[in-house]
């Protein structure tokens, strides 16, 4: 459990706050560069860590990150004209660059002109690995670009979405770290039950998790800090003489990269903190050996594992509260845990049932927990250890960022360690 | 004593407790101190549980629910060799 102070800590991401200047301290993915598509095209809102901003892509092709409401009246800069290099209210005609300065104020007699004495609030961006990522924190700590895979592979080998999660980004992170439930919540009932049916369709297969995964519910854990964040490495009875292991990592602030065997396709998440009670949810697939299959567009298209269809609009997912994710009862009946189709909708239900805020003081956890556990604690270190005025090692050396996940098979006699020494290192 | 080994808790029995100090007193590391914690988790619900389902008063598994608690937070902080103290007090 935590107290309601250390909840109250890990949990409030605004401005000001303890864990808000934390997240402040790294380039945080801010929106897909294919938001904005050509120079001068339309803006778009982009809210993050309780900021209201607006992204635009200036005539040279730079990208503008700025305070949604312009200095003058506060009118929304969304309705802006972005044209000549700038972004121009369309109130009263003030126009901006993509540094924040007030370039233009037409609406001012030349002679009480003094746009040069006002600047709106900007944030640099970058373009990596077909994101744009902004850097919210004091100027003259800007850290390093994480050097993490799947910005560095080629674009046909990636595929990267983004949805609206209506939930606290902690309980959304536990979510992608905590392999037990999996078991569970995304399970067929065949696989749940361990049915002779399902024993016999995995009997030879050449996919560890389709065979080892759904066999052994009660996963044990070790965990282990790195530069990075936790190494999470999880152990399931396999056959008598081994044991089917799986490393999930988890990199600071908050990526996941989800265990899978060489050679498949690996994936993975991030979660930005839109405000304390929702966050976004990024989502990415990627294979560093070739471009992505055919089955796994068809994973994607079917929305059957991390990716979800969402309204263009506001990126909020088709499957949602409102409708009920779509659950279907006679699926859930008869086929699936859960009667809602997808991953990634499964998880976006019970991490937003949990409420907007979890109340941490009133759960019960037990050693299964253990990932979790050791999550809070690493980012409660680091969030007050920033507090104390020790900027995050992680955000300042992107090279900790060059690792993966793995699974794999082993003896029981052989330490999981030294094996994945050479399983769990980046190669692009 | 392995720290690195995760007690199994079934129970709140005085043998559980024990052994859950005696891991406290050889916990330095972070990954230590996250087992331990996880262990004084699982001590945690199974008491919460006891006690939201035994209406009669259990004065003893109530001071015990309690201590747990602050033995947890005391691992939260640190401070794992006076988690181990205050386990202690309840053998």
């Amino acid at each position: 459990m935590l107290s309601r102070e250390e909840n109250e800590l890990l949990t409030r991401t605004g401005l000001g706050t303890p864990a808000g200047a934390y997240f402040r301290r790294y380039w945080l993915p801010a929106l897909q560069a294919s938001e904005l598509p050509t120079p001068d095209c339309p803006p778009v809102r982009v809210r993050i860590l309780g900021e209201d901003l607006i992204a635009f892509r200036d005539t040279e092709g730079r990208v503008g990150l700025v305070d949604e409401f312009c200095p003058h009246r506060r009118a929304s800069l969304f309705w802006g004209r972005n044209e000549e290099c700038g972004l121009r209210c369309v109130y009263h005609g003030w126009k901006f660059d993509v540094t924040g300065a007030c370039v233009e104020m037409p609406n001012e007699p030349p002679e009480y002109r003094f746009n040069n004495k006002i600047r709106t609030v900007a944030y640099p961006t970058r373009e990596y690995g077909g994101i744009v990522w902004a850097y919210l924190g004091p100027p003259e700590s800007v850290p390093e670009l994480p050097k993490i895979e799947w910005a560095r592979v080629p674009e046909n080998h990636r595929y990267i979405s983004k949805r609206r999660q209506e939930s606290n980004y902690l309980q959304a992170v536990e979510g992608g770290i905590d392999s037990s439930h999996t078991n569970f919540l995304h399970a067929s009932l065949e696989a749940f039950r361990v049915t002779d049916a399902y024993l016999e369709a995995v009997k030879n297969s050449n996919n560890l998790r389709a065979k080892y995964h759904i066999l052994d519910k009660s996963p044990r854990f070790t965990v282990k800090k790195m530069d990075y964040g936790l190494a999470i490495s999880v152990r399931r009875n396999a056959e008598e003489d081994t044991y089917y292991w799986r490393l999930t990592q988890f990199l600071l602030p908050a990526y996941t990269m989800i265990p899978q065997q060489k050679g498949l396709a690996i994936n993975g998440h991030c979660w930005v903190p839109r405000d304390d009670e929702t966050c976004w949810v990024w989502n990415m697939t990627w294979n560093p050996d070739s471009p992505l299959s055919e089955d796994d567009w068809k994973s994607i298209r079917e929305e059957t594992f991390i990716h979800a269809r969402v309204d263009p609009a506001t990126l909020r997912p088709l499957r949602n509260k409102d409708n009920n994710y779509l659950i279907d009862r006679d699926q859930q009946r008869t086929k699936n845990m859960t009667g809602i189709h997808g991953f990634a909708a499964q998880d976006q239900a019970l991490q937003e049932s949990m409420g907007p805020v979890v109340d941490r003081t009133r759960e019960r956890l037990g050693t299964s927990d253990t990932a979790i556990i050791a999550m809070r604690r690493l980012m409660l270190q680091e969030i007050r250890a920033l507090q104390e005025g020790e900027e995050p090692f992680a955000a300042r050396h992107g090279d900790v960022y060059w690792v993966r996940s793995a699974a794999v098979l082993l003896k029981r006699d052989v330490p999981f360690d030294e094996s994945s020494r050479d399983l769990v290192g980046a190669e692009v | 004593m392995n720290p690195a080994h995760i007690v199994t808790v079934r129970d709140f029995s005085p043998a559980t407790l024990a052994a859950i100090a005696a891991q406290l007193e050889a916990s330095t590391e972070f990954e230590h101190l996250v087992y331990r914690e996880s262990e004084l988790d699982a001590v945690w619900s199974i008491t919460g549980f006891f006690l939201a389902e035994n209406s009669v008063a259990q004065d003893a598994v109530a001071r015990l629910h309690e201590t747990v608690h602050r033995a947890h937070d005391l691992v939260g902080e640190g401070r794992p060799r006076e988690a181990a103290a205050l386990l202690r007090t309840l053998l």
